[in-house]
């Protein structure tokens, strides 16, 4: 029974840092309607930001703070100066500048880094060998609890954000339907730039947690998690942030348990697999996903 | 308005496809006499780009279908050939046919949820594909086939065979001049197989896909069968590239170049940048991207010309942040590409009706 726990709770701490990057491309998808495929390497980037302002004596809550601004007003101005110019033309444009972007800032964090030395990265919570507390036989480290909380905390911010402000309730507009939204005043441009920087800080943060837990930051430090990610925002429908936050945290906990109980067949290595599993057999059975809405295309 | 106004099927038309024929085979000829064989070698890598980046054509271009998962392709077709060369005796020849029949099948799974999905969401599974597939070669369930994280090697032409013209080949010049030929015939089957797809029945259904997916179902394309066929070809072609390069460097390992993300990333450059939706434009795309990689790599690590001062600073080749500028910019200023925005100025001299 322990083992169980064990597994369930890590599987709620990694799911957490997936609903988060899940929740970064929902507020994407929901304003602009396609998926950005830089995601994980815009929060990769901002992470070794993170890292420097960190190395150079920053504190690193302080740091990591800067390196979410710098996520805001970087992703605010991708989005202005290079997606919504060519987002006109047609949809394959958007994705190349967004692979363009994915292939630059990967190999530009590889020239000005390189690769930084190992356990160079301190994570935001205490993670001591000791730090960990027993419950139900399961050792819940303070770090694992730590992203658990802020993943909690920030869903519920965005909530808020969303449904009881008068800024949510323009970024639903315009996710609703964004020509109407112009209509009726709504500044739609400055909402699409705004949830893309929202999106990349968030970003950031999670970028910063999940650097934190294995102590390097590397360029390819993203790329399973993008992946994690979009598996979670498949399975929840990708226009519903409670659908991302319910689906990431239950494609951590499934592969956690995946990973524990079939070590031989699975295991580390494997894990990715069952997000394939995931992301494959929710398009074939039901490709809005579990909570998102069935799209009507007039001819 | 055009300069001069060709008919169609005129004699200057023929003349000046002659012309661009000749032009095409002298350059083909030129490579393995002129060049040096590191040159010569970059040249085979740029064809096995052509390969696979035309394979991506196909399914991006003409039908519209988004994939970034051609590196898994490209890793079946280099595994095939790797062991079933090293570890059961097979030839190249015949390895290289199963990699095509095997990615075929893999292909033609992968596009299935394309049936019921479009756009991005595709783009989705094949991304799990590849960041799946070097993953899977490392597994250690499969130790005993793929040789883990370690990779295949030693998987070479044990002996070349003697080539009618070429006459005997020895040596590690002679080598490399072997599998240029070897390469210029499967990029010619690939051009071949691509026109033959494009300018049939087949090649109107996709295109039509690609422009209006419930149009084309309402005129009588069949989506799933055309859908399903077209990635499946794409996929045998790319694993051509696979074990093209396979059989040129003579090892093979999961993390190698173009087996992982990266690798469909840098075909899906080499499409844009050549032209998407084009037959001329992937192998112009290789050319150029073998020519930027090169030139930025000998001129960052020597330091000379702008390249050099620019990126002084950076440690590795700064190849990939030029080609994803140039992307980018592309993308702002010409859309269709280097033999798109070529063919339009063409079309300011001569216009052929």
């Amino acid at each position: 029974m322990s083992r169980f726990f064990q597994y369930l709770f890590d599987g709620l701490s990694s799911g957490a840092i997936y609903s988060l990057l899940a929740l970064c491309l929902v507020v994407v998808y929901r304003g602009t309607g396609y998926l950005n495929f830089a995601q994980g390497e815009m929060s990769m980037f901002c992470t070794f930001l993170v890292w420097k302002l960190n190395d150079w004596g920053m504190p690193l809550w302080l740091a990591a703070i800067c390196g979410m601004l710098i996520g805001y007003l970087g992703g605010a101005t991708v989005e202005t100066t290079l997606i919504r110019p060519v987002a006109k033309r047609s949809q394959f444009a958007v994705f190349v500048v967004a692979i363009g972007l994915f292939l630059g800032l990967n190999s530009l964090a590889g020239a000005i880094w390189g690769a930084p030395p190992q356990e160079t990265m301190p994570s935001l919570f205490p993670n001591e060998p000791e730090d960990f507390q027993r419950i139900f036989g399961a050792s819940w480290r303070y770090q694992s609890i730590g992203i658990l909380v802020v993943g909690l905390v920030v869903t519920g911010l965005l909530f808020a954000l969303f449904n009881k402000t008068r800024f949510g309730l323009a970024m639903r507009a315009v996710a609703s339907n964004a020509d109407s939204a112009r209509l009726v005043g709504v500044n739609t441009g400055r909402v699409l730039a705004a949830s893309w920087g929202l999106a990349a800080a968030i970003g950031a943060l999670a970028g910063t947690m999940v650097a934190g837990t294995t102590g390097e930051v590397v360029p390819g430090l993203m790329f399973s998690y993008f992946v994690y990610a979009s598996a979670a925002a498949t399975l929840g429908g990708f226009d519903s942030l409670g659908g991302a936050v319910i689906a990431g945290l239950t494609i951590g906990v499934v592969e956690n348990m995946a990973a524990g109980y079939a070590p031989k067949w699975i295991g580390q290595e494997m894990r990715l697999g069952v997000a394939l599993l995931i992301i494959l057999g929710v398009l074939l059975v039901r490709p809005t996903g579990l909570f998102g809405e069935q799209k009507v295309s007039r001819v | 308005m055009a300069l001069v106004t060709i008919k169609r099927n005129s004699p200057q038309h023929i003349a000046i496809r002659v012309l661009g024929v000749l032009l095409v085979a002298i350059a083909v000829l030129w490579v393995p006499t002129k060049m040096t064989t590191g040159n010569i070698d970059s040249m085979t890598n740029a064809l096995a780009l052509v390969i696979a980046a035309s394979a991506l054509n196909l399914v991006i271009g003409y039908t519209g279908l988004i994939s970034i998962g051609h590196s898994a392709f490209f890793g079946i077709g280099s595994y095939a050939t790797g062991v079933l060369v090293s570890k059961y005796g097979w030839g190249h020849g015949w390895s290289m046919i199963f990699g095509a029949l095997l990615a075929f099948i893999f292909g033609f799974i992968v596009a299935l949820p394309a049936l019921r999905i479009k756009g991005i969401y595709l783009a989705l599974v094949t991304l799990a594909v590849a960041v799946l597939f070097p993953t899977m070669m490392k597994w250690p369930k499969l130790e005993w086939l793929t040789n883990g994280a370690r990779g295949i090697s030693g998987i070479r032409y044990e002996e070349l065979p003697s080539l009618p013209f070429l006459g005997e080949l020895k040596g590690r010049d002679d080598r490399t001049v072997f599998f240029y030929w070897y390469a210029i015939m499967l990029v010619i089957i690939t051009v071949l197989v691509c026109r033959g797809i494009v300018k049939s029945r087949m090649g109107r259904a996709l295109i039509a896909i690609r422009d209006n997916e419930i149009g084309a179902e309402v005129m009588g394309v069949n989506l799933a069968t055309t859908k399903t066929l077209v990635f499946g070809v794409s996929a045998a072609l790319t694993s051509l590239a696979g074990s093209l390069s396979v059989a040129r460097t003579g090892v093979v390992t999961a993390d190698g170049a173009n087996l992982t993300l990266i690798g469909s990333i840098v075909f899906l450059v080499v499409m844009v940048v050549g032209g998407a939706a084009t037959i001329t434009g992937p192998i112009i795309g290789a050319l150029v991207y073998v020519w930027v990689d090169n030139y930025t790599r000998t001129a960052s690590a020597s330091g000379d010309g702008l390249i050099g001062w620019l990126f002084d600073w950076s440690a590795v080749s700064p190849a990939s942040i030029i080609l994803s500028v140039a992307l980018i910019v592309l993308m702002f200023v010409a859309p269709d590409g280097v033999f798109g925005l070529v063919r339009r100025l063409a079309r300011r001299v001569a216009v052929i009706k």
